[in-house]
């Protein structure tokens, strides 16, 4: 392919960066994912780093390949990366092998800083807020949302660019294996304490007896929550909770453990077991 | 009609924020009940089901790609519907709702094929133009018109069968306690899927930690999320204090 590289603007940068923000995963499939977005936010560079039509052709179908990987971290810094192989002139075997190479990684990594972990607290605490009659816990959640994203995505993007083909070593220096760790520790904590006070069950069952004391007979009611509480607060949330795990790591899907779950919850409550 | 176009464009603008510019987060059903309880003209009741379906479905929401139950929709309903007949009713019409969407997510994943095949035909012609036209115009419209239409038509139409479903809700109070107590163990699905994603047989103990700050010590979320963070930091300063010497 071409040799010699091709300086890239600020603009076409800036360009690059708001046509990802905006279209990332518009047109998501089946077939290829998000390759319809990347293939439209890289666009303006491709044409400029490959001025022979035929030679930018080849690179507009090769950029329409499969991408997948996780929008917020992840997919601008492989785009960053991209930008900076292209000024380059690098081949298109070279930065397809890039973005092959780094979809996989960063979508794990992504996947669980972002949604599973970022996400997750953020807005069980604007639910819980916003339970309470608090405005600010969808409006808190909002603003974590809009500037963390935006920046760490800006920052990425130019990032990646400026580290250039020396990103690979960058990415194994352990940096990100220490964020990794980091953030499991904290949601494991959260997560320990915010499955007891978010999932609720408790049983409605009494059990009473007639007891003779000093020569009277009297009933005495026993309420079944009330010694499950001094045995383990909380511990009907926690078996719930266990057992759904369980069943995943059996391998059943979410669908089917929903179902058991909204049978046995409906049967229960409609039984008056729990309540 | 208004309120029925409104909620449909909001649905519209919820999808369309997780696929493109991520600013709100719009298709959390937190969000996307707080704004349907701004359009309805009842804040409280759309943070009341936006906030409930979310704890409901916390952890759904781990990976990218994943097909879920829609409670973005259910969220927007919910709410909806919670404004005229009450809490229970909108949050018992919200989870079928959101079941019943699946299936439409499934099939407008399948349905968006269209434009990758034309993108390639594009490329092929080496027609950029055409090929921005189309992402430009046309790459939102089957994600959006596949939320915004069901809302549409469940707001416009919906309230005459809503009704007798909140009757029989009256009627039998069983069937509401059912319902209660499904919604409130229904979020053990998201914890769990949560936990099969972390390493959970590594670290066990601050498992087990943040279970003793809230159930023995009481300490609120935010205190919890302090305290993680705490003792992640302290964690990694002793783990790996050799290293940066």
């Amino acid at each position: 392919m071409e040799a010699a590289g091709t300086k890239l603007s600020r603009s076409d940068l800036t360009r690059t960066f708001w046509r990802f923000i905006f279209f990332n995963q518009l047109g998501w499939n089946y077939e290829r994912m998000q390759s319809v977005g990347y293939c439209y936010a890289m666009l303006p560079i491709l044409q400029k780093t490959h001025p022979d039509p035929e030679d930018f052709k080849e690179a507009f179908i090769t950029n329409l390949n499969f991408f997948n990987t996780n929008p917020v971290v992840g997919f601008p810094l492989i785009l960053g990366a991209h930008a900076a192989l292209e000024e380059a002139g690098a081949s298109l075997e070279t930065t397809e092998g890039l973005k092959v190479g780094l979809m996989g990684p960063l979508a794990g990594v992504g996947d669980t800083l972002v949604w599973a972990l970022y996400n997750s607290i953020i807005l069980s605490i604007g639910s819980v807020m916003a339970l309470e009659g608090n405005i600010l816990g969808p409006i808190l959640a909002i603003l974590l949302v809009f500037f963390p994203y935006l920046g760490v995505r800006y920052w990425q993007f130019f990032w990646a660019y400026n580290q250039g083909t020396g990103l690979i070593s960058q990415l194994g220096s352990g940096a990100i294996m220490r964020i990794t760790e980091l953030a499991t520790i904290v949601g494991l904590i959260v997560i320990g304490g915010f499955a007891p006070s978010i999932v609720r069950l408790n049983t409605a069952l009494e059990w009473s007896r007639d007891v003779e004391v000093r020569g009277e007979m009297t009933t005495q009611v026993i309420n079944v929550q009330q010694q499950l509480d001094a045995i383990l607060p909380y511990m009907l949330p926690l078996i719930v909770v266990w057992a759904a795990y369980a069943l995943l790591k059996r391998g059943w899907s979410p669908i089917r453990v929903i179902g058991v779950l909204l049978v046995v919850g409906f049967l229960g409550g409609a039984l008056g077991i729990f309540g | 009609m208004l309120t029925a176009l409104l909620l449909a464009c909001w649905a519209y603008a919820c999808i369309w924020d997780i696929l493109g510019p991520v600013f709100f987060l719009g298709f959390r059903p937190l969000i996307a009940g707080f704004g349907a309880g701004i359009i309805v003209g009842d804040v409280q009741t759309g943070m009341l089901i936006g906030g409930t379906l979310e704890l409901m479905a916390l952890g759904v929401y781990t990976y990218g790609g994943a097909t879920i139950p829609d409670f973005t929709v259910g969220a927007i309903l919910g709410t909806f519907f919670g404004k005229a007949e009450g809490f229970e009713v909108g949050i018992a019409l919200a989870i079928p709702a959101a079941l019943l969407l699946t299936q439409v997510d499934i099939l407008n994943r399948f349905l968006n094929f269209v434009f990758v095949h034309r993108a390639d035909a594009y490329a092929e012609e080496g027609n950029v133009k055409g090929f921005e036209r189309m992402m430009r115009i046309f790459s939102h419209m089957i994600w959006g018109f596949s939320r915004a239409i069901p809302v549409f038509l469940a707001v416009q139409f919906g309230e005459s069968a809503v009704k007798s479903v909140s009757t029989f809700f009256e009627n039998n109070p069983w069937f509401n306690n059912g319902i209660s107590v499904t919604g409130g163990i229904l979020p053990a699905l998201g914890f769990a899927m949560l936990l099969k994603i972390l390493p959970v047989e590594k670290y066990p103990a601050f498992l087990l930690l943040g279970f003793v700050l809230f159930a023995y010590l009481g300490i609120p979320l935010v205190g919890i999320a302090l305290t993680a963070l705490a003792t992640a930091l302290v964690y990694q300063q002793l783990k790996y204090r050799g290293q940066e010497a």
